[in-house]
């Protein structure tokens, strides 16, 4: 008798020819969550095991297995030989202090001479009589023992399911650049997408000296917590100070974040080309400020077009974004004073429907080709 | 690299160092151990006591309570001394965080805390406080240079008053940016409990000091243990620190002396702001000069310098995660002149020449910064 940790996967079902190279993907993943433990993972018939841990990792195995993509739920089990005597011996034995239970057999082996119902039936027979203040509850029982014989040979008990993140595992859509400003919003739209099976590397603009270091360290902590999901994240520091004091020399004050966000657009095209990211993620969310609405996206849109971007937080509530917020742990960092780039030389009007033609006329006041190269000459590269 | 960020800080001392890898490594055995090696240690630190002692111009030796920080001082200071009955505790709007925190977690508990305000200049509202005084008072706690301002506080003066309206209150002063830097004699100011900190004079960080007057004071610990410091801060000596913190303080050198080299650095460095935009905040110690640019973020000027290899701070360090400023505010600044501040902080160490450097270069700072702003 061994106790496994059992692990079950979702969409992967649906993906056809294509399935082998998720599965293999997926349990790269986890192996690599697994790696500070001493731990075996195999694939059985439709899921994965981990074997032959240490009891006493089991809360951190769970913690990290939790947040793999790919992973609908998992289960700790019993598992041993499939024998009708086994199964059987190792039911007596077993107490709980649950009031209603039942018993449900899953039979992929079906070399297994015993039907399910009929034997949930006798199995039910055996707990009750090891346990004698439980009822029997067929319909929403407090515990539900699971015997699940697999074409392996082995049979696996279990009694408890715990969610996982779901989605696809990481890797499997590509790559793409997220925009991390070290706000509420951009981290849940790397999570979500890297939901989607995007790997991802981060781009951070920052503004030293108006901002400072620990802005640049806030960003590299969001970072840091994302791993937990991305399994690896690059992040790209990119300087826009000078970008900055052009623009408020130079344009219009109430286009200062209109001709910012185009920039920053572009800077991320190149940088896509550069790190192979097919795709730019941002966290607008439609109306949150004056530089989200429609007018606003759309004249943002227009710097680049090689690239979709994707706003997985468009159409949620700020309410919404700060619960995924909490839940995936980069809340509490999000929220730390420091300023971000946005947040420097901000005007006091700054226009909510842009004109895509008056922008363009105030950007060609600035050498944006240039500013762009001499940004792109200062990348700094954090492997996080 | 040029450090005027003193008041934050300081580096350690090489003496120093070298008697914190002696204690810690060589003579590296517990002062309560029953063995020889122990009992010498346990020598070595009365012996600190002693220096410690001296350097406050107290007269005993063994009313010194080694303990991890100024901060734990300060709340072994203040919370030791509280008790059920106490009467009311008076502060200043000018503490620092570990007395000013310590005091409104006390009245969220229902202490009766009351908070003198401050001047201009920096120093306590000594008319203020006379009113607040009556013989209900049983707690002062005034800080004796502020980190922020560099204001001194007269604490003779405050002493006086206790002893007019309430002279069984305890009288106890954060003294961390004044030890070393300005003369100091616990009996002649009349405090009963002084704050001291290792890392602002030269030795290394994690170990402080409050010194007790014997007779007058009766402290209970906040930290429970093995009943080591009298009972007061339990936990294994840190001798090596201590040693460490001993040698620092023999090498302070003749205050006076330095007093006045530090003023010829802080006077030079104003003078290299001359023509500027800029008021500053006090004229008290040399050792901090708190400036408030006008129409910049002090933030950015500080990174600003901070790529000239300058290093300076914005307000205190303790507190520079927090937006405002409690202590520049209630010397009447305005918020636009809070933005705006600074602080320098200086050493005996520092040269003439860094600091006219520096003066200089916060001059082109903020006058390329205004440039680009506006």
């Amino acid at each position: 008798m061994n106790k496994v940790i059992l692990l079950r996967i979702g969409e992967l079902y649906l993906k056809g020819k294509n399935k082998g190279f998720f599965e293999k993907t997926l349990l790269k993943n986890i192996k690599k969550v697994l790696m500070p433990f001493d731990c075996n993972v195999v694939k059985i018939s439709g899921r994965y095991l981990v074997r032959d841990f240490d009891e006493m990792d089991y809360n951190q195995i769970i913690n990290k297995l939790a947040k793999v993509f790919g992973l609908t739920s998992l289960s700790l089990a019993t598992e041993f030989d499939t024998s009708k005597e086994n199964i059987e011996n190792f039911l007596k034995e077993f107490k709980t202090n649950a009031k209603t239970f039942r018993v449900s057999v899953k039979r992929a082996d079906k070399t297994f001479p015993v039907a399910s119902n009929e034997y949930e039936r006798y199995l039910g027979g055996i707990v009750l009589s090891a346990n004698n203040h439980l009822k029997v509850k067929l319909k929403d029982a407090e515990l539900e023992l699971v015997v699940d014989i697999r074409e392996n040979g082995k049979t696996y008990v279990l009694t408890e399911s715990i969610p996982c993140a779901c989605g696809m595992p990481t890797g499997t859509s590509g790559r793409g650049l997220v925009l991390l400003s070290g706000g509420i919003d951009s981290p849940v739209s790397a999570y979500m997408m890297a939901k989607r099976g995007l790997e991802l590397v981060g781009l951070h603009f920052h503004s030293f000296p108006y901002t400072s270091a620990q802005a640049k360290e806030k960003v590299c902590k969001l970072a840091k917590i994302l791993t937990d999901y991305t399994m690896e994240l690059k992040l790209i520091c990119c300087p826009f100070t000078e970008i900055q004091e052009e623009i408020h020399k130079n344009c219009a004050p109430e286009f200062m974040i209109t001709i910012m966000r185009r920039i920053m657009m572009r800077i991320a095209k190149i940088v896509c080309d550069k790190y192979y990211a097919k795709a730019i993620i941002t966290g607008e969310s439609l109306a949150q400020v004056a530089s989200q609405t429609i007018e606003s996206i759309n004249v943002t849109n227009d710097a680049q077009s090689t690239y979709p971007v994707f706003r997985p937080c468009i159409g949620m509530d700020k309410s919404e974004i700060i619960e995924i917020s909490r839940k995936i742990g980069t809340f509490e960092t999000s929220i730390l004073p420091y300023e971000d780039c946005c947040t420097v030389f901000l005007p006091k009007n700054p226009v909510i429907k842009p004109n895509l033609e008056k922008v363009l006329k105030e950007e060609a006041k600035l050498d944006i080709d240039l500013l762009i190269e001499k940004a792109i000459s200062k990348l700094e590269i954090i492997e996080i | 690299m040029i450090y005027l960020d003193n008041a934050a800080t300081t580096f350690l001392l090489n003496s120093a160092s070298e008697e914190l890898i002696k204690y810690s490594c060589t003579n590296f055995f517990n002062a309560s151990a029953i063995y020889g090696k122990g009992l010498e240690n346990k020598k070595c630190i009365d012996s600190a006591k002693e220096t410690i002692a001296n350097a406050l111009g107290a007269t005993f030796a063994d009313n010194i309570i080694f303990t991890g920080s100024a901060t734990e001082s300060n709340n072994l200071a203040i919370r030791g001394a509280y008790r059920k009955g106490f009467g009311k505790m008076i502060f200043s709007i000018g503490e620092h965080p570990s007395v000013y925190n310590v005091a409104l977690e006390l009245k969220k508990h229902g202490a009766n805390v009351e908070f003198v305000g401050l001047q201009a200049n920096g120093e306590i509202d000594y008319a203020d406080l006379e009113n607040m005084l009556d013989e209900s008072v049983s707690f002062i706690s005034i800080i004796h240079v502020s980190n922020e301002t560099g204001a001194i506080n007269d604490l003779k003066r405050i002493n006086e008053l206790r002893n007019k309206y309430c002279p069984k209150a305890i009288f106890h002063s954060d003294g961390v940016q004044a030890f070393g830097k300005v003369k100091i004699n616990v009996d002649y100011f009349g405090v009963d409990m002084y704050t001291v900190s290792g890392h602002k004079a030269f030795a290394p960080k994690g170990i402080g000091a409050l010194y007790v007057k014997k007779n007058k004071v009766v402290l209970t610990p906040i930290i429970f243990g093995g009943g080591q410091e009298y009972n007061l801060r339990s936990g294994t000596e840190n001798v090596g620190s201590i040693m460490a913190f001993k040698n620092a303080v023999e090498n302070f050198g003749k205050i006076k002396q330095n007093y006045d080299y530090v003023k010829t650095l802080f006077d030079a460095f104003v003078k290299e702001l001359e023509g500027t935009d800029c008021k500053i905040n006090s004229y008290h110690s040399p050792y901090v000069l708190s400036l408030s640019f006008n129409g910049v973020n002090g933030e950015t000027l500080v990174h600003m310098m901070e790529t000239k290899d300058i290093l300076i701070s914005r307000g205190s360090a303790c507190s520079s995660k927090k937006s405002g400023n409690r202590i520049l505010e209630s010397i009447g600044l305005t918020n636009e002149q809070i933005l705006g501040s600074v602080r320098v902080s200086f050493n005996k160490f520092n040269t003439m020449e860094e600091v006219i450097t520096a003066g200089k270069t916060l001059k082109d700072c903020y006058v390329e910064l205004l440039k680009k702003l506006h």
